[in-house]
């Protein structure tokens, strides 16, 4: 039962070996497998229903597995003497009893592991709360419910956090903030998992990506192989011999569209090619550029066919 | 090559050692959830106020009559200086729902999430719950039930029922009844409120089940319906009030071994669940 000192888990490390979790006939999760590591940012993307929310829950044991293990720092989380102290979690912003303060709601949390309130005090300051701290949290925005969720994950000073749609309803300043937060939080080598249903919130935050549909795995990778190793990147190429350059340019594994008259967008080859090949024909270029796709368009593809409610996804979209 | 993959990791990050989990902390978490909410101090005050408060306003009632010595004090001579405290037994129901809302007030506010986070064996939350709460309706029935007495022995000083003190037969039982009784409705409430989790499900269950059907069952025409009634979760507590246990369909003993039994079946029933159901 002791803990061994070098073993395959690293301090912090979230190790999900083939979670799946049904409610009655409906699968949430389905055999996902995943780690996240210390010392990053872990993005966990998904639409809506996809499985997220229901897989953080079980990594903090609200929620048990129908099948398959989640471990924390290498044991299950209820095997844990002081679990503030190992992963601090915002599972739903403004689950606090309406008629308590926010201060008396960290408070009782806080007695529970014999947090002093000193400590209180400080994850008020670090959120921004100490001027309505002594307030009912009824009266409480759903960004300031968002900063008293985020003071609870950090009131044990924990080596995870697990963080559920963090930035929903903050406003710009407190976007900036939170992605600050999480950074140096990462950067002290503790481990950070957030997630997201918009490409955009992750894009500028995390460093590795795990990205879900309902329920499945879709992709487990760096942010920049994300993109890089997804849909790639296209030449943009502006010629008034475009079309003389796209038939020299044809070949296997290369793909040409032209979204208008003289402008090319050229997949599965590099922009030096199509440069060398222009001078070769002696083809005259105005521009000739890379796109990278954006977050959002990769996601948008990978997740394509896994969406489950059209209309939240295009609702999110907008936002 | 373990060298190198030291100099590759970055920052290792240890967690505080001295935030420690313990019962204590639990029972102190409880605590000041409790007194923290507005709603507990007014419920409180309510079932006090109830309970005292018609007391308060019998004795003088009765103190009126015995002076103008009319029909109604002749009627009243049966009445014993206990039978004033009867407000406390309603009262009751305050206390039940009090107990039903401090957990399943987590329910649906969904603080449940960061309760069984913090405490993920889950249930000894229950536990520092129970004491807790069960501790406060302790010591605040107690205090209150005395302080009633005295002040209602004052006011009838000067009639038949004047004159009683603690340590005459049965007065300290009675008292301390109502005391216990109340104790365990309000705990019987609060093991309600963790199975079914919703206030208002809770609640009415209480008040359905609790209370107006064993007042239904004597009513009924089937004889077994009627011999059961006495058994029932919120019958079982009757004993302990009567300042004549003589007719009593429970002695105190068995009226006592019925609250342990039904203690333990809503207690094992709302931890297994507990246990059992995610959060
Ligand atoms: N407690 C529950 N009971 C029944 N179905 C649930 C429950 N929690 C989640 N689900 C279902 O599981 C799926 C995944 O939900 P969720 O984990 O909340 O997704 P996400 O957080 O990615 O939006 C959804 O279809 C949702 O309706
Ligand atoms: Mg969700």
């Amino acid at each position: 039962m002791g803990r061994v000192p070098c073993g395959r888990s690293v301090g912090g490390m979230i190790e999900i070996e083939h979670l799946t979790k049904r409610y009655g006939k409906k699968t949430a999760v389905d055999d996902l497998s995943f780690t996240v590591k210390p010392g990053v940012v872990t993005g966990f993307l998904g639409p809506n229903g996809a499985g997220k929310s229901t897989t953080m829950r079980a990594i903090v044991g609200l929620d048990a597995p129908t099948a398959g293990t989640v471990r924390v720092n290498g044991r299950r989380y209820n095997q844990f003497r002081s679990p503030m102290t190992e992963v601090g979690a915002l599972l739903e912003a403004k689950s606090v009893h309406a008629g308590r303060s926010a201060y008396k709601h960290l408070l009782a949390l806080a007695h529970t592991h014999s947090i002093p309130k000193r400590r209180v005090r400080e994850v008020i300051d670090t959120v921004g709360l100490s001027d309505v701290a002594g307030k009912r949290v009824g009266g409480f925005s759903l960004g300031m419910g968002q900063r008293l969720g985020i003071a609870v994950a950090l009131l044990g000073d924990p080596a995870v956090l697990i963080l559920d749609e963090p930035v929903n309803g903050l406003d710009p300043d407190g976007v900036r903030w939170i992605r600050q937060l999480l950074k140096s939080l990462a950067a002290e080598g503790r481990t950070v998992f957030l997630s997201s249903h918009l490409m955009s919130e992750l894009s500028q935050t995390a460093d590795h990506l795990v990205v879900i549909g309902q329920g499945k795995l879709l992709a487990d990778t760096t942010v920049d192989d994300f993109v890089n190793g997804r849909s790639g990147e296209k030449v943009k190429v502006v010629s008034p011999d475009a079309a003389a350059l796209a038939e020299r340019l044809q070949g296997p594994g290369i793909a040409i569209s032209s979204p208008k008259t003289g402008v090319l967008e050229i997949q599965g080859t590099e922009a030096a090619v199509v440069g060398t090949t222009a001078a070769a024909h002696g083809l005259v270029l105005h521009e000739l550029s890379i796109q990278r796709a954006s977050l959002e368009d990769v996601f948008m593809e990978l997740t394509a066919d896994v969406v489950e409610y059209q209309q939240t996804r295009k609702e999110g979209v907008a936002a | 090559m373990t060298t190198t993959m030291l100099a590759e990791t970055p920052a290792t990050y240890s967690p505080p050692k001295q935030f420690r989990l313990s019962g204590l902390g639990l029972l102190r978490s409880e605590w000041t959830k409790f007194w923290s909410l507005r709603s507990s101090w007014i419920v409180m005050v309510c079932a006090a106020a109830f309970g005292a408060g018609i007391g308060i306003a019998l004795a003088f009632d009765y103190a009126a009559d015995a002076d103008t010595g009319g029909e109604a004090a002749e009627a009243q001579m049966g009445l014993s200086a206990l039978d004033v405290m009867f407000g406390f037994g309603m009262s009751a129901v305050f206390i039940a729902v009090l107990g039903v809302l401090f957990i399943s007030g987590e329910y649906t506010t969904g603080s449940i999430r960061s309760t069984m986070s913090a405490a993920p064996k889950r249930t000894g939350v229950l536990w520092a719950k129970t004491a807790v709460f069960g501790t406060i309706v302790l010591a605040v029935y107690a205090a209150l039930l005395l302080a009633t007495f005295f002040v209602t022995q004052l006011i009838m000083a000067d009639t038949p029922a004047g004159g009683v003190g603690l340590g005459d037969t049965g007065v300290f039982r009675v008292l301390s009844g109502y005391v216990v009784t109340t104790v365990y409705l309000g705990l019987l409430g609060l093991a309600l409120g963790a199975i079914l989790r919703n206030s208002a499900g809770s609640i009415s269950f209480y008040i359905g089940a609790i209370m107006v059907l064993p007042m239904l069952m004597v009513q009924l025409p089937w004889q077994w319906v009627r011999d059961i009634a006495p058994y029932t979760p919120g019958n079982v507590p009757n004993t302990l009030t009567m300042p004549d246990t003589a007719g009593a369909q429970l002695s105190l003993g068995q009226s006592w071994a019925w609250m342990g039994v039904w203690m333990v079946v809503s207690f094992g029933l709302a931890a297994v669940l507990l246990k059992r159901r995610d959060v």
